[in-house]
């Protein structure tokens, strides 16, 4: 669905019209649901989550500014907060001892090839392109996973400060290189 | 590094997620006061949403629909079930003996005295929050009891500020700007029905903040001074 239909479907959302509601849905849950799935890996966590984000998105389409972000940008930014959030209150073991923790595999970097598709993907794309792989990985993975830096420090072996460090200024470069 | 810089790495860091719960939550109370952090946030949300395209589609089970409109109805159902509370304990307990161990260090027995007050009132679990500026300094302990909520909140070892107040406020999406819970008394635990006003599952999502105000609280009715400690409920297990 183009980025027009879900604005005029958000701007009935506004008016609390539950037909529009329901397009919506359909066309945006799976998006949204893969979104919230990665970062909780489990689909109890991810299902409540989601419900969330709609109840927020039916209360909120109001507030959506088209010259702001697109429409799904802004539906994201409210999925990933509410994803992000609910990691975070919970203990790493709480996801991972739980039987209905899903293996996901990491297709990210292969997966970037999709954002060729777009203008803004493209413009990305080549500023990751710029970064050492190592840092342009970490910020994919902590970006599309979830990944805090105790978890991004085991995974690639480094000291904490180390990577917060690379974080901040593989971040400093992409902004240069996006602007 | 300047102001800006580490404004702007902040925001990007809580774009892309690498924050603790702790840091995410005082992020996310300051934007509501610092428009600089806010648009700064909503900046890096519009560089890096391409890379939403990289994570694949899944489509959620059919019957999610029909739950959402139910509870868009107002027949929301509970989202704290068994396992979230038993998950919940480790870290509860965590920040009860950190509240703790505070305490006996700023306040004596005074907190022991809450705490029993608290755990021993009701049925049903209360809700906790441990208001801080990060996970070594603890300053107030806010317990909520959902059934007359009734908010009590509980110096732990917060200084009083010269010639100035601690103003407690609720922060939800749905409330809009943050919603005064009055100024917080000094040294004493104090219990108000100041949240009778607000729906229990707001009351159980929002985010409580201290901000620093001008004695007597603020004047305007909304916050003017720096956010200083916040945090979130998370249920009791008595």
């Amino acid at each position: 669905m183009a980025a027009e239909d879900i604005t005029a479907l958000l701007q009935l959302v506004a008016r609390k019209d539950r037909q529009a509601f329901a397009g919506l849905y359909r066309a945006t849950s799976a998006k949204l649901y893969g979104i919230v799935l990665r970062i909780l890996r489990r689909r109890d966590l991810a299902d409540e989550v989601l419900q969330e984000v709609y109840v927020r998105i039916w209360e909120r389409a109001g507030d959506y500014r088209a010259d702001k972000a697109s429409p799904i940008s802004w539906m994201a930014a409210i999925a990933r907060n509410r994803a992000l959030d609910e990691v975070r209150r919970r203990t790493p073991d709480s996801i991972e001892d739980h039987p209905e923790v899903q293996d996901m595999p990491s297709e990210e970097e292969t997966g970037l090839a999709v954002l060729l598709r777009s203008e803004d993907g493209k413009k990305l794309w080549e500023c990751l392109d710029r970064l050492q792989p190592d840092r342009r990985s970490m910020i994919v993975q902590a970006y599309c996973e979830g990944m805090t830096r105790d978890e991004l420090a085991a995974s690639y072996a480094q000291p904490v400060n180390t990577i917060k460090t690379w974080l901040r200024r593989s971040l400093v470069q992409l902004k240069g290189c996006l602007s | 590094m300047t102001d800006n810089e580490d404004i702007d790495a902040l925001a990007g860091e809580f774009v892309i997620g690498t924050l603790d719960a702790q840091e995410r939550t005082m992020v996310a109370a300051r934007r509501l006061r610092e428009p600089d952090l806010d648009s700064a946030i909503l900046a890096w949300e519009r560089r890096l949403s391409p890379l939403n395209e990289i994570v694949g589609e899944t489509p959620p089970r059919d019957e999610l629909f029909a739950k959402l409109l139910r509870r868009i109805d107002g027949q929301s159902e509970s989202s704290l079930d068994g396992s979230t509370v038993v998950q919940l304990r480790r870290r509860l307990e965590f920040w009860r003996a950190t509240a703790l161990a505070a305490s006996a260090i700023a306040a004596g027995l005074v907190l022991f005295v809450g705490v029993g007050q608290f755990a021993s009132r009701s049925k049903q679990p209360n809700l906790v929050a441990v208001l801080q500026k990060d996970a070594a300094s603890p300053a107030f302990l806010v317990t909520v009891n959902i059934d007359d909520r009734l908010m009590t909140v509980q110096p732990i070892a917060a200084k009083h500020p010269e010639g100035k107040s601690y103003e407690l406020w609720i922060v939800q999406d749905s409330l809009g700007a943050p919603k005064s819970l009055g100024v917080i008394d000094q040294g004493t635990a104090a219990t108000r029905p100041t949240l009778a006003a607000y729906k229990p599952d707001v009351i159980a999502s929002a985010t409580y903040a201290v901000s620093l105000e001008p004695e007597g609280g603020s004047p305007t009715g909304k916050p003017t001074g720096p956010v200083v400690f916040a945090g979130k409920l998370v249920p009791s297990t008595r």
